[in-house]
This record gives C-alpha cells, structure tokens and sequence, in this order.
C-alpha cells in the first residue's frame, strides 16, 4: 500500500494540503493501523479503476485489512492448496466465491463504500476486511498512532476513522482545505478490549 | 402349669435361647439396616443432587456446541444477514427447532432483541439475561439456567459470526420431564424442581407419580420441604437444593428416594436372615429332641424300673447299656432292686409267720383262708378250719417254764404238719392257739380231719428229760355251712373250740345261733356301760325269814337291769357280762350305796332288817372296797351289823390267800359275810374253816326240789346245815317255793329261809306294802301307827 500512497502523493501539485491526525485509545496510547480517510464533501470525485487483490496464504487472509477507493476491483487468488469459501454478508458488498482454487476468473467489484467483513465459510478462523471509501485520501497511523494525508486538494472534508476491533465509530472531524496548510486533528477509539 | 419333663425344659432353653439369640440379630440387623439404608440414601441423595448440577451443565454445554454449530450454518448466517425479519424468524424458528430449543431469539449487538420464534413480546426490548451476553463477549459462548416466566429453563447465547460478531442468537431450552427422568435413570433418585418467583405459585416439574406431586405441591405450600416426605405413595428421604442460577432466580431442586423401594433389599436380606434363622431354629429344635431323647431316654428307663420296684415288681433287671453315669445309676438300681427284693422277703416271711414256730401266722392264714374261700366259691367246694388251743398249756408253762412252752408249741406245730396234707395251712395265731385251714366236701369229712390232727397229741411230747401229756381243743367251722367270709368263719371256729372246751369233748363242730347269742352278749357288754347313767338299774329287795319266828329279819338286794329292748333282766343274765367286762364294780358299788342308803331309811323309818349285797370275785380284787364299805356306814349311820356281804364260794377259790385278806378286813370293820351258792364248788372243809365267815347259803338247786321223798336232797341240806350249826354258822336256805320245803326245812333247824314261798324279790315301795300286809311281816309292824314299820329287836332275834 506504502508504494500506491506514495505514486499519488506524487502526481498532485504542491500547493495541495495536508490533514494530519493523531489516533489514539481511551488511555491515551497511540492506536496503530488506525484507518483514517477524507471524504470529500459536497462533491463526487470519479471512481477509481483499479485493482486490488487479497490473497489466502495459510489459511489467512493477507492482508488484514484492506482500504480501497470505490470502484475498485479486487480480486482474491487462493495460494493455498486446500479450497476456500470466500463471502461477505455485509450490506456494502454481500458476495460469496463458493469453493475454489487459484485465481477466480473475475475480480469482485466494491462499487460502495462501506466496511466489508471477509470470511472464509470453512474456515471460521479466516476473516478480514475490505474498508471501501469515497475517496482517495486515506492511509493507515503508523507506530506512533500517527498519520498524514498529504497532496489534498482545497475543499472541505469529513475525516473518519475505522479500527477493526473498535466499539463505536468516532465522530467524524470535518475539515477545509485551501491552500498548502495542514489541517491537525485527535481521535479517541474505544476498542474491544479497552473499555 | 408345671413343666415336667427334662426333655421340655431342655428344649424350652434351647429355642427360647435361639429365638433370643436370634431376635437380638434380627434387631441389630434390622437397625444396622436402617442406619444403613439413612447413610446410603443420604448418600445418594448427595450425589444425586451432583449428578442433577452435572447433567444440567452436560446439556448446557451440549446446547451450546448445538447453538454454535447451529449459528455457524452458511445458510443461517445467510438468512440473518438478508435482513428480512421473516425469515430471519423463520431461520431461528427453522434452526432451533433442529436443535430441539422451545424458543430462540436474535439480539442486536446492541443487546435488543430483534426477532423471537415464541410470542413472548420481547423484540425491541432489551435481552432480558444481559449478563450473559457480556460472558458470551468474553467466551465466545454463554448459558445458565434462569427462570423464565416462573419456568425453569436453560439459556444458552452464541455469537452470529459473519465471520465477525453481527448479533446473538439466544434458544431457551426448558428443563422438563426428560432431562429429570435421565437423573433419575443415571441416580434412581426422583427428582423434582420448581421455581419460585415471588408471590408466583410453584409449577413443580417431577418424576413423581401425578398423585405424589400433588402431594407434594400441597407439602411445599405448606412451607418448604422437609427431610422425610409423606407422599400419596409412600415416605420419601428428600433433599432440596438450590440450582444455580444465571439471573439470580430461585430455582429448586429436590431429590427423592423413596424408603421403601430403598429398604427392598433391605427387606429382602431381613427376610433372608429371618428365614435361615427359622431354618436354624428347626435344625437346633431336631438336634436339641435327639440330644435331650439321648439323655431322657435311659432316664425313663431308669425311672420306669424305679416304678417297677415301687410297684413291687422285682423281677426284671434294669439293661445297663451306657458306662456314663447314667450306666452307673443303672447299676446301683439293680443292686437296690435285688437288696429290696431281698429285705421285703424278709419283712413279708416276717410279717407271715410266727417267729418261734415258723408256722404262718394269723395275718397269712387269714389271707389264705380268704383266698381258698374265694376259689371254693367259685368251685362250689367247701373249706373247713379248726381252731385249736392247748389244754392247760398256761399250767404247763408257768410249771415248766416258759422254755419249755416254747418247745412244746415248736413240736405241737410240727405233728399238726405231720398230720395234714401239703395244700392244707397249720398256722400259729398266738399263745398256744393254732388254725387248720383245710379243704372238705362235708361236716363228717371235716370231724375225721380233727380226729387226725388230734392225734398229734396221742403220744407224750418228750421235751429234754421231761415227758408231758398235752390235750387239745378244737372248734370246727365250715364254708358256706357255717360262714360266708374268713373272718365270720373263724370266729365261729373259736366259739366251737370254746364249746369243746366247756363240755371237755375234745372236738365240737360250730352249731348255728350259737354266734347270735355272743353277739347279743356283746350288745349288752356295750349297754352296760350306759345303764347306771341311764338309770336303768333296780333294786329289788327279797326277804329272807327267821325259820323260828316265822318273820322277816334280813332282806337280799338283788339288783335288775331295766332294759330298754329286752325288758327287766335278772342278775344272772348280765352280772357274768359285768363281770367279763370289768364293770362288775362299778355295779357292786351302786348296789352297795343303794341297798345300805335304804337299809339306813328303813331304820330311820323304825323298820330293823340287816341287807344282804351279792360281791363278785372280782370285787373281792378291790382293795378300796372295805374302805368304801366303812364310808357308806359312816355317810348313812347304819351299823356295821345291819350289813351282809354274800360271796360264792367260787369266788373265793379262785384267789384264796388273797380273798382270804380282803374277808379279815371286812370282817374286821364288822360287817357279816356269807358264803353264797354253797354246795357246788370244791371249797375243803379245812379251808372253809378258815374263812372268818357268819353264814352258809345252801345252794337253790338243793331247795328248789326239796320234798320227803327227795332222799338226796334232804341228805345234803340235812348235813349242810348240821355241818354249818357245828361250825357255829347261820345257815340259810334259798330257793324256798313251797309249804313243803319250808316245813322241812323248820324241821331241820335252818335258821332262814328264802324264795318265791315267801315273796319274791320286789322293788322298795312293793316291799313296804309286803311287809305291812304280809303275815311274814314284824309282829309288832302296827306299832308306831307306821305300816312299813318293825319292831326294831327283830333283827336281833334274827341273828341270834
């Protein structure tokens, strides 16, 4: 993922912002993996045609978790040598990949955003996500729970975060972008597990 | 009642010790049991109540693997996740009923519920076990049991996984019959549990039988349960136990065993003890029969010969087969039973037989005699029997002594053997008396029997250096002529010997009536005694005449026995009966006290008579009589010379030297004696010399028949009264009945005379009038006016 961020960083011009965010739990310890993404608002920016892929290697699905832009295909070769039963009941994308091995013929397409939850129906330990966004300003906080959405275009923006085992969703930071300033916000996550 | 035998007793101690023994094991086994039976029921009620916990976690744990498998279902989670609340309750109503749950419902991850398969109205409101959907968070899985609507029941709460948690799925199993009828197949226990939400009343789920519960619903209403229960069935230990709960209900549960059903084997070990305890008993009572018939038997044995012996039976020896101590009582009866049978010989040979001749004696010929009377009987026979004594045999033996007797009897009893035949008896009744028992066809038969036995007697009994002559009476008596029975029989045998003894002929046959008249003297033996208290006796009074004067001077008091059945009787026929049985002086002093008290009136009256009293031979034996004779005097004041004594003269001879003495002392207090009866005894004229007597009485039989022509008689009284006027006695004449003997007799010279010529003998008043009226009354009887009055100088002249 570091590599797709880093292409578009590049191709947007230098006058564009940057929305930095500070994720963290109830205790104040850095959140890691956060997914924290920009949706535009009050305009539709095109869908993207890419492709992603999740893969199945030892009956996990890598990765964890994926965050594509809407539009995106995504395609899911098995590299194992036993069958999965890839599906997904949740409401942005129910879709089941009944038995299968290697590559399926075609990827799935995500075409709203939305958290998607993977399981595998064989094998109840395999579950992962794919968090489908109505943007391309997204990325994951690093280490020190820390994260910057650079190369922004001006406009204003509602900025959300998804943690996996979070309880509820914080509410959403809204943001205005207009020249090359960078714009600061917290989020507090109340994760399972951390009352 | 007694308890007799050993062989009983034996046995009563034998059982009523089993039955003790026994008893006390049945008890102690029968409580062993019950603290058993409580133990192990507790026991199992314990476990019971672990076995329940146990099984009700099983099954949670089985639901919930159900539950989880159920809600991983592809087409399950499918369902759920299409967001179609029909089917979403038809998917949950579908899927639980797979896995048997009686409700399920879904619950939002936000804990509301949000399909149900039961009306229980619970979509849209929170899930009402919220703690266990925080334990399903943590475990992935939750149950407990809760109550719900007053309904014990299993909840059971797993996620919906697609593939992470979407919602809960929640099924209600609830606790029914099934689930306790398994803890009850696993524990034998019943079980029952209920419920009990406030104020709600219990629905009791059981095993027990519908009546049982019912029961039991009413006991718990009553308040709680207690350890033994009273069930329409039966009593029941119980044990109540709280279940845990996941919703902080109260649910409880009872475990149950029922107490009878607990006691079967119980039951059936009592009945096993009780019935081995019986058969011990038989097996005791059969060996303890044997043991007690191996003691008792020899004993009865024993006891048997003991009665043997007691009956007299000595014949048959006891069989000693044991050496115990029974063997040895064995012997020892024996020993016992041969010295008894030896003893009793003794002491019956004793008891039968006279000792000096061993002859049998009185008692053995008596049984003999009845018993050959008996069988004469019976055969028509006849038995005869002599009596026999030895003539002066009390002669012989105060001459010869008494060793000498002895001898004699000893030699008597062999000849009289010699002389009878082997079945007849020879026996020696005492002193020198012997029986003959005999067997006779007639009277003739038995008088040539005694003429055999008497010639026994023929020859001289040669005894040392002494050779005696013996003579022999006999009395024959005779069955049936003579007697009916033995006794009868022998008494007339002894009044036949006593007859051959009066006529001196040896031998005499009994002759009938000659008992009667015995029996008749006894009677009056008996009488007698009564008759001076009944005042039956009288004195008459019979005047004896001075032959000179021709007028009375003495009087003889002659007494009468007024008998009440044989009218007046005379002396002669009851004094010898007096005399016989001693109570002649009893007579002679009555008719002493009359006869002088009279006399004594009689010269108070002026009339002077001398009275004459009759004294037995035996009163001349009464040293007390003189003595008595001066005391009567003295009471009554007649003089000693108004008194004549007459004494037989056979009285006299019987004693004389003695008779002699009391005659002195007599003589001495001045009264007059007169020999009695003379002329018919042997008395010497030497000896009569002696004798200090006054007068002679010649004896009626020389008087009675007193004529001219009766040569004899004249001869007799002629010189009797020559001899007594030479003696310088008054002799007086008796018997004296008619003119001719009385002219005789004046022509002879005796002084008086006496008998029925005169007068006869009359009581006193007859007297007075004889006197008065008679011409052989006193010549000066007018005198003093008195009619029974006498010239007192009468009997003076009498004397003279």
């Amino acid at each position: 993922m570091r590599p797709l961020v880093l292409s578009l960083l590049l191709a947007v011009p230098l006058s564009a912002g940057t929305i930095d965010v500070r994720v963290q739990d109830a205790h104040g310890a850095a959140v890691k993996d956060a997914v924290v993404y920009a949706v535009p608002e009050g305009r539709a920016l095109p869908l993207a045609k890419r492709t992603a892929v999740m893969d199945q290697k030892n009956r996990m699905f890598i990765p964890h978790v994926l965050v594509i832009q809407t539009g995106t295909s995504v395609r899911f070769p098995n590299s194992d040598d036993i069958r999965h039963h890839v599906y997904s009941f949740s409401p942005a994308k129910p879709f089941q990949l009944p038995l299968y091995k290697g590559t399926p013929a075609s990827p799935v397409l995500f075409d709203k955003p939305g958290v998607v939850t993977l399981g595998c129906n064989i094998h109840d330990q395999m579950n992962a996500f794919i968090i489908v966004v109505d943007t391309p300003y997204f990325d994951r906080t690093g280490g020190d729970g820390h994260v910057a959405l650079r190369d922004i275009e001006p406009g204003r923006y509602v900025v959300h975060v998804w943690y996996p085992d979070m309880r509820d969703e914080p509410r959403p930071g809204n943001v205005t972008i207009s020249g090359s300033e960078r714009a600061d916000l917290s989020f507090v996550i109340h994760a399972h597990g951390h009352p | 009642m007694a308890i007799r035998s050993f062989q009983t007793k034996f046995l009563i101690l034998v059982i009523a010790g089993l039955v003790l023994l026994q008893a006390g094991t049945l008890v102690s086994v029968h409580y062993a049991g019950q603290r058993t039976l409580h133990r192990s029921v507790d026991q199992e009620l314990r476990v019971g109540a672990r076995v329940l916990e146990r099984v009700l976690e099983t099954r949670a744990r089985q639901l919930e693997d159900s539950l989880r498998v159920l809600a991983l279902d592809f087409a399950f989670r499918e369902a759920i996740a299409s967001a179609d609340a029909p089917t979403i309750t038809s998917v949950l109503a579908n899927h639980g009923s797979r896995i048997g749950a009686d409700a399920v419902v879904l619950i939002g991850l936000d804990g509301t519920v949000t399909a149900e398969t039961a009306n229980d109205g619970l979509i849209g409101k929170p899930f009402p076990f919220a703690a266990l959907l925080r334990t399903a968070e943590d475990r992935g899985e939750a149950s407990a049991t809760v109550s719900f609507r007053g309904r014990p029941a299993q909840v059971v709460v797993v996620p919906v996984l697609a593939p992470r948690t979407i919602a809960w799925v929640c099924a209600r199993f609830e606790i029914g019959e099934r689930v306790l009828t398994d803890v009850k197949q696993l524990t034998a226990l019943d079980v029952s549990i209920w419920s009990q939400p406030d104020g709600a009343q219990a629905e009791v789920i059981s095993t027990l039988p519908s009546e049982d519960r019912t029961d039991l619903l009413a006991k718990l209403r009553g308040g709680g349960a207690p350890d033994m229960l009273h069930l329409h069935s039966g009593l029941y230990m119980s044990q109540l136990q709280p279940l845990r709960t996941g919703d902080g209900s109260k649910i409880e549960s009872l475990l149950q065993r029922s107490v009878e059903e607990a006691r079967k084997p119980f039951d059936t070990l009592e009945l096993q003890i009780f019935g081995l305890s019986f058969i011990m008993l038989l097996l005791s009572v059969i060996v303890a029969i044997f043991f007690a018939r191996g003691v008792t038997r020899p004993l009865r044995t024993l006891a048997d010969a003991a009665g043997q012996i007691e009956r007299g039976d000595y014949s048959t020896p006891v069989r000693v087969t044991q050496s115990d101590e029974i063997g040895h009582l064995g012997i020892a009866l024996n020993q016992m039973r041969a010295a008894i049978a030896a003893r009793e010989d003794q002491i019956i040979h004793q008891a039968t037989h006279d000792s000096l001749t061993g002859l049998p004696n009185r008692t053995l010929f008596f049984d003999r005699l009845s018993q050959s009377i008996g069988e004469s009987r019976r055969s028509r026979s006849a038995v005869g029997m002599i009596m026999m004594d030895v003539d002066r045999f009390k002669e012989i033996n105060d001459t010869l002594g008494h060793h000498f007797g002895d001898q004699l009897l000893i030699e008597i009893g062999r000849r009289l053997e010699q002389t009878l035949r082997q079945t007849d008896t020879v026996a020696r009744l005492g002193g020198d008396e012997f029986a003959i028992k005999f067997t006779a066809p007639n009277a003739t038969f038995a008088e040539e029997v005694a003429q055999r036995v008497s010639t026994a007697f023929d020859s001289p009994f040669n005894l040392g250096d002494v050779s005696v002559d013996v003579n022999s009476s006999m009395g024959i008596a005779l069955f049936p002529d003579h007697a009916d029975d033995a006794d009868t029989l022998m008494k007339r045998a002894d009044i036949a010997m006593y007859d051959a003894k009066k006529n001196h002929s040896g031998i005499a046959i009994y002759e009938a009536g000659r008992d009667e008249h015995s029996l008749r003297r006894l009677a009056l033996m008996m009488e007698l005694r009564q008759a001076i208290a009944r005042d039956e006796l009288e004195l008459h009074f019979q005047p004896k005449i001075d032959v000179p004067s021709e007028h009375v001077a003495h009087v003889e008091a002659l007494v009468r026995w007024k008998h009440a059945k044989h009218g007046v009787m005379r002396p002669d026929e009851f004094i010898p009966l007096a005399e016989q049985s001693g109570k002649i002086g009893m007579i002679t002093k009555w008719v002493l006290r009359k006869a002088i008290t009279q006399c004594a009136q009689w010269q108070r009256n002026g009339v002077d008579l001398a009275v004459a009293v009759n004294l037995s031979a035996l009163d001349l034996l009464d040293a007390e009589l003189p003595t008595l004779i001066s005391g009567l005097l003295a009471e009554t004041g007649l003089p000693p010379s108004r008194v004549v004594l007459e004494i037989t003269e056979s009285a006299i001879m019987k004693d004389a030297a003695h008779a002699l003495k009391v005659l002195r002392d007599l003589k001495k207090r001045g009264v007059s004696l007169a020999i009695d009866d003379f002329g018919t005894g042997y008395s010497s004229l030497a000896h009569l010399k002696r004798l200090p007597v006054d007068e002679l009485k010649i004896d009626k039989s020389f008087v009675q028949n007193l004529t001219e022509s009766a040569a004899d008689d004249l001869v007799i009284v002629r010189s009797t009264i020559e001899l007594g006027h030479n003696m310088g006695l008054i002799v007086i004449a008796e018997g004296v009945e008619t003119q001719e003997s009385w002219a005789i007799l004046k022509r002879l010279g005796c002084d008086m005379a006496q008998g029925y010529y005169m007068s006869a003998p009359l009581p006193a008043e007859k007297f007075a009038e004889w006197f008065a009226t008679s011409p052989w009354g006193s010549v000066d009887k007018m005198q003093n006016g008195s009619p029974v009055s006498l010239a007192p100088q009468s009997g003076e002249r009498s004397q003279g």
